[in-house]
């Protein structure tokens, strides 16, 4: 069974993810805080984490994902970062997966449909990771 | 501002950019007797690729702008208002000025400017590239009082950028290039370099190789800190380091997003909704080159394949062949411009490749008025001989010769194809006939691929 860690500090929204993904067969735990999370990503080994941003109002996130490829070097890890950034911040920008400043692999925004969060979850799960060649 | 409550229109587009207004005036070509509503947010649409030169040449946000004319000539209806929701079973679209039936939609609402999470990203003074009058005015009235502008980015976006708004004068502008140089993905090291001169030559600073680790200020940005401790001081910081497809109205409506976070689309450009298409910056994309995922978002490319989803609805017409890559810069007289694989993407792909560069005047005797040299490297499989790319810098019609090369690329047109060329020349319009750019790099790679066995 596969196992997925969720860093999110909005209780509703982990027992909602919760829910989902344990109807698809994968094992579940839970993390409300980003040192929480990290010491999970740890002990727990998912196989793929949904990372949220703002724990609870700052750009928590960003450095969570950071500090999981940089200090802890799990480069191979799925992250897949779903946050509402965008609409409580109301910038007319966006943050997108870098390399280099937001480490992730999908960035998504809430609300997220059930079926596409499980499929977004079994296609990063699936697939060999793709890099994008830039530019084509 | 119109109001339309449960009308319903056979097309329906939404987006007003360079994508929703092609696939607005393709659908009108390709289905005639059908009306079609285009509805869009903005009361002015920007011309995107416009947009650096509204700090120099243009002058003005107002004078950048796609003029509503186009879609009376067309015979297309406007609506001026935001797309909420999609009711997809009753084919309806919900907007903030009434509902709206389609029997089939086109979804092209572009993409929004990427913003790197630096610490200091959302301090007072850095800058996106929106897409937006209001906040490129905001930004212009801005810069007329800087001193300091760096930019973030070192592509076409940030190079342009630079450029326009250092003909002010009085102003230090600096590029920050994470890459060992600037257009480095579009380009090979060679034609970098020569625009980096030129860049440098009209007193433009550029760093490249550098990281930026934080914007630094106290509310609003002083300086700009590199990974290696060097610190730029900035007034004004513009990030230009791309796009990411606004799929809001997709993805509430429950339609599949791609992993690369853009609407997926298969070659005809439809959703996965059958009556729901999407094309432009917020459809996803892939390489011409071997079928994967391509970030690229350039509106030659979304106006491509609006007219692929124009051209679709009813019936499939046309199908995406994938993103050659295709784009163009210019600073002062010199141009760039680049169709298909550089040398180094090429071998990074697995290809061996063959790549050749010649260089001559586009003009016959070179010293005929508006002659310019000119650099042409193509690049092509060793094997097959099939042309992969090609690269021109010169003057104003470099922006064309890589129009060609597209068309080669497209066609898989080999190295022979292009040295039985039939060119027409004439001095004061083109190169030589006996020195014309395409055909003796051709020939050279020829040559090329028999001394090698090949």
């Amino acid at each position: 069974m596969q196992k997925i860690l969720i860093i999110d500090d909005d209780p509703d929204f982990r027992l909602a993810v919760r829910m989902v993904v344990e109807a698809h067969d994968f094992e579940m735990e839970e993390a409300a805080a980003p040192d929480e999370g990290i010491s999970k990503v740890l002990s727990f080994e998912p196989d793929l984490v949904i990372l949220d941003v703002m724990m609870p109002t700052d750009y928590e996130g960003f450095q969570v994902a950071r500090e999981l490829r940089e200090k802890h070097k799990l480069i191979d890890l799925p992250v897949l970062m779903l946050t509402n950034v965008h609409s409580v911040k109301k910038v007319p920008y966006r943050f997108a997966p870098d390399e280099d400043y937001l480490p992730v692999d999908v960035f998504l925004d809430k609300p997220i449909e059930p079926e596409q969060l499980v499929a977004t979850i079994q296609e990063m799960l699936g697939e060999r990771r793709e890099e994008l060649e830039l530019p084509l | 501002m119109k109001t339309v409550k449960h009308k319903e229109y056979p097309i329906v587009v939404v987006g007003g950019s360079a994508a929703g207004l092609t696939a607005g005036i393709t659908a009108r070509r390709h289905y005639p007797q059908d009306d079609v509503l285009l509805v869009r947010e903005e009361r002015q649409v920007l011309i995107p690729c416009g947009i650096p030169y509204i700090f120099g040449t243009v002058g003005s946000p107002d004078k950048n702008l796609i003029s509503d004319a186009v879609l009376e000539k067309n015979g297309i209806e406007l609506l001026l208002a935001r797309a909420t929701d999609i009711d997809r079973e009753k084919r309806v679209l919900h907007t903030t000025e009434g509902d709206v039936g389609y029997e089939r939609l086109i979804i092209a609402t572009g993409s929004r400017p990427a913003m790197p999470p630096i610490p200091g990203f959302d301090l007072d003074g850095v800058h996106a590239v929106v897409k937006d009058v209001a906040y490129l005015s905001e930004l212009q009235q801005r810069l007329e009082t800087s001193k300091d502008v760096v930019i973030i980015g070192g592509g076409f976006i940030g190079i342009e950028f630079a450029d326009e708004i250092n003909k002010a004068g009085d102003k230090n502008v600096t590029i920050v290039e994470m890459l060992p140089h600037c257009l480095a993905l579009a380009y090979d090291e060679e034609f970098c370099v020569e625009m980096e001169k030129v860049l440098e030559s009209r007193g433009i600073n550029i760093r490249t190789s550098s990281r930026v680790d934080q914007i630094a200020g106290d509310g609003k940005v002083e300086k700009v800190v590199l990974s290696g401790g060097d610190e730029i001081e900035a007034d004004v910081v513009i990030v230009g380091i791309g796009a990411v497809a606004n799929v809001d109205l997709a993805q509430k409506a429950g339609l599949r997003i791609g992993l690369t976070g853009s609407i997926a689309v298969d070659r005809t450009m439809q959703t996965s909704d059958e009556n729901i298409y999407a094309c432009g910056d917020c459809a996803e994309k892939i390489s011409f080159f071997g079928g994967r995922p391509s970030p690229l978002k350039l509106a030659s490319i979304a106006t491509l394949e609006a007219r692929i989803a124009g051209a679709n609805l009813f019936g499939i017409r046309r199908e995406n062949v994938g993103t050659v890559g295709v784009w163009s810069t210019a600073v002062e007289n010199t141009a760039l411009a680049t169709a298909g694989l550089t040398e180094v993407m090429a071998k990074k792909r697995g290809y061996d490749v063959v790549a050749v560069t010649v260089q001559g005047p586009n003009r016959h005797p070179g010293l005929m008025p508006g002659a310019a040299d000119t650099r042409v490297k193509l690049v092509f499989e060793r094997n097959s001989g099939v042309i992969l790319g090609g690269q021109v810098m010169g003057g104003p019609a470099a922006g064309e010769v890589s129009n060609i090369i597209s068309a080669c690329v497209q066609n898989r047109m080999t190295a022979e194809d292009i040295a039985m060329f039939q060119t027409g020349t004439h001095p004061a319009l083109t190169a030589s006939p006996i020195a014309y750019h395409m055909v003796n790099a051709a020939e050279m790679a020829i040559k090329q691929m028999s001394e090698c066995g090949g």
